[in-house]
C-alpha cells in the first residue's frame, strides 16, 4: 500500500483486514459481512481500487473485530476465493491466511438447475462437491450438474 | 449400511461388471428355483412419471422371484395430491416395504429418498438425470451382441440434452477401455458440456448426419425427442423429426450395425427397421428383468 493510500486507509491498532479482494467485488463481500448474524453494527471500512502489486486493482476491507467467524469465512470463499485475511494486533499482522474454494459447499448455494429437486421440494439441504483440487467447478449432489463457483456465488 | 443404486456416477467398473454378471446367471437359474430368492420381501413402486417397460419389469422382476410389489403408477391418486412432500411421502412407504424403486420428474429426486429412508433406493429415472437400470440392461445387451464393450464405436442420435438414457450410458461407458462417440443431435439438443470429458480427450465427435455414423459405427443407440422436456412447444415442433432411420438408410450399412433404443419410440426408427438384421432393440427390452433381478437381489443382500 503506497503512502498517498494509506492516508486515506489509516493502519488498524487492531482488527482484521480482507485484502486481495478482487476490485469490484468489496461491496459483495460487505454486504455478506453485513447480512450476517450479529456483525450488522461492526464498524467496516472498505476500500474500492486500491493500487496492488498483485492484481493491479483491488478492495480491502478492515473491520474491528478480534476474530473472524469460521462460517463467514466459507461464505466469502464462494464470492471472493483467494482473499487473504490478516489478523491485526499492535498494528502489526500476527496471523495470516489464504481463503481456498471449499471442498464442500454445504447449504450455502442454491442450485441453478430449476429443476434439481433441492428447488422444488421444501426444506432440501443443498451441497455441492469440488471436482478436483485445482477445479472451480462444483457438481451438485442432488441433480448432479456441474457448475463454476462465480455461478453459484451468484 | 443400506446401498442404493442412484447414479451411474457412484459404481465402479468392477461394480458395473458385477452387476451384468449377475444378470447372467439369474437368467440361468430355473423359474422354480428364483421364486424362492425374495419371498416375503415386499418391493414398492413410486412412479411419478409414465412408464410401461420400467415399471412392469420391475414388478415382473420382483414376483418372478417369489417377492410381492405394491406402490403407486399415477401420483394424483396419492396423498401427494395433496401436497405431500417427497421425503415425507418416502418415509410412509418405508414402513411398508424393504426396497423402493422410484421415478420422478426432478432431478436428483431419487438421491433425495435415498437420504430419506432406511431402505434401499433404486433410481427408475429422475428428470433429465440419471437412469441406471436401463443403462445396465442396455451394457448387457451390448455385450450379448458383440462379446465385449472396449474398443466400440458408438453413436447417440436424437435428443441428447435431456435424455437420461444418453447421459446415465455415456457416464457408464466411459468407464469401458477406448469406446469412442458419435454424437448427432440438432443444434438446440446437443449433450451438456459437463457430461463430456475434459480436453484433450478425443473420445467425442458431434455430426449432424446420421448416415454418416451409420457408415461409420458398430452401434446406433437412437432416442425419441421427448416432448414432455420442452417448456416451449414451437421449440419442440422445430426438431421433432429431426433424425429418423429406415431400412433402406440401413441397406448400405455394415453387417454389424446394431440400432438400439430406450423405448418407446414414436417416428425416430421406421417399422421397416424393426425386421433387419440391425433391429436390436426389443432383445434390448428382453434384458429388463433380468438386470432388475439382480439389482434387487444385490441391494437386499440375498446370494443366488
Amino acid at each position: 500500500m503506497n503512502s498517498k493510500t494509506q492516508m486515506l486507509i489509516p493502519k488498524i491498532e487492531r482488527g482484521i483486514v480482507i485484502d486481495h479482494v478482487p476490485a469490484g467485488m468489496g461491496p459483495k463481500v460487505l454486504d455478506l459481512i453485513r447480512s450476517f448474524p450479529g456483525m450488522d453494527s461492526v464498524v467496516v471500512t472498505l476500500a474500492l481500487n486500491c493500487v496492488s502489486t498483485k492484481l493491479g486493482k483491488k478492495d480491502l476491507l478492515k473491520l474491528d473485530i478480534p476474530e473472524f467467524p469460521p462460517s463467514l469465512l466459507d461464505r466469502i470463499s464462494l464470492v471472493a476465493p483467494g482473499v487473504t485475511i490478516k489478523r491485526i494486533s499492535n498494528f502489526v499482522v500476527d496471523k495470516k491466511y489464504k481463503i481456498e474454494p471449499p471442498e464442500r459447499i454445504e447449504n450455502l448455494a442454491r442450485c441453478r438447475n430449476p429443476n434439481c429437486v433441492t428447488n422444488t421440494e421444501p426444506s432440501v439441504p443443498t451441497a455441492f462437491v469440488r471436482l478436483d483440487k485445482t477445479s472451480r467447478s462444483f457438481r451438485c449432489e442432488h441433480c448432479e450438474r456441474v457448475f463454476l463457483l462465480d455461478e453459484l456465488a451468484r | 449400511m443400506k446401498r442404493n443404486l442412484i447414479s451411474m456416477n457412484d459404481l465402479t467398473f468392477d461394480e458395473i461388471d458385477k452387476y451384468l454378471s449377475l444378470a447372467q446367471q439369474v437368467d440361468s437359474l430355473p423359474p422354480e428355483e428364483k421364486l424362492a430368492l425374495l419371498k416375503g420381501r415386499i418391493l414398492a413402486v413410486l412412479f411419478y412419471e409414465p412408464s410401461t417397460r420400467t415399471r412392469l419389469s420391475f414388478e415382473s422382476a420382483m414376483y418372478r422371484l417369489g417377492g410381492n410389489v405394491l406402490g403407486f403408477s399415477e401420483s394424483f391418486s396419492t396423498s401427494v395430491a395433496k401436497g405431500e412432500s417427497l421425503a415425507d411421502t418416502v418415509r410412509t412407504i418405508e414402513q411398508y416395504a424393504d426396497v423402493m424403486v422410484i421415478r420422478h420428474p426432478r432431478d436428483g429426486a431419487a438421491r433425495l429418498a435415498a437420504d430419506c429412508t432406511r431402505i434401499p433406493v433404486i433410481n427408475a429415472g429422475d428428470g433429465t438425470n440419471q437412469h441406471p437400470t436401463q443403462t445396465l440392461l442396455d451394457l448387457l445387451t451390448i455385450r450379448k451382441l458383440f462379446g465385449h464393450i472396449d474398443g466400440l464405436s458408438i453413436a447417440f442420435a436424437g435428443d441428447l440434452k435431456y435424455s437420461r438414457t444418453v447421459h446415465s450410458l455415456i457416464q457408464a461407458l466411459l468407464k469401458f477401455k477406448n469406446v469412442s462417440f458419435t454424437l448427432v443431435s440438432p443444434e438446440s439438443l446437443r449433450l451438456p458440456a459437463y457430461l463430456k470429458p475434459p480436453p484433450p480427450s478425443s473420445a467425442f465427435r458431434e455430426t449432424s448426419d446420421i448416415l454418416d455414423a451409420i457408415h461409420s459405427c458398430d452401434l446406433v443407440y437412437m432416442t425419441r425427442i421427448q416432448k414432455e422436456r420442452f417448456a416451449d412447444l414451437v421449440e419442440f415442433e422445430k426438431v421433432k423429426n429431426s433424425y429418423c432411420i429406415d431400412a433402406a438408410m440401413l441397406a448400405s450399412a455394415p453387417d454389424h450395425l446394431r440400432v438400439l433404443h430406450p423405448l418407446p419410440r414414436v417416428n425416430e426408427i421406421a417399422t421397416s427397421v424393426d425386421t433387419t438384421p440391425h433391429a436390436a432393440y426389443f432383445q434390448q427390452v428382453g434384458a429388463g428383468v433380468a438386470i432388475r433381478q439382480a439389482v434387487l437381489l444385490d441391494l437386499l443382500e440375498v446370494r443366488t
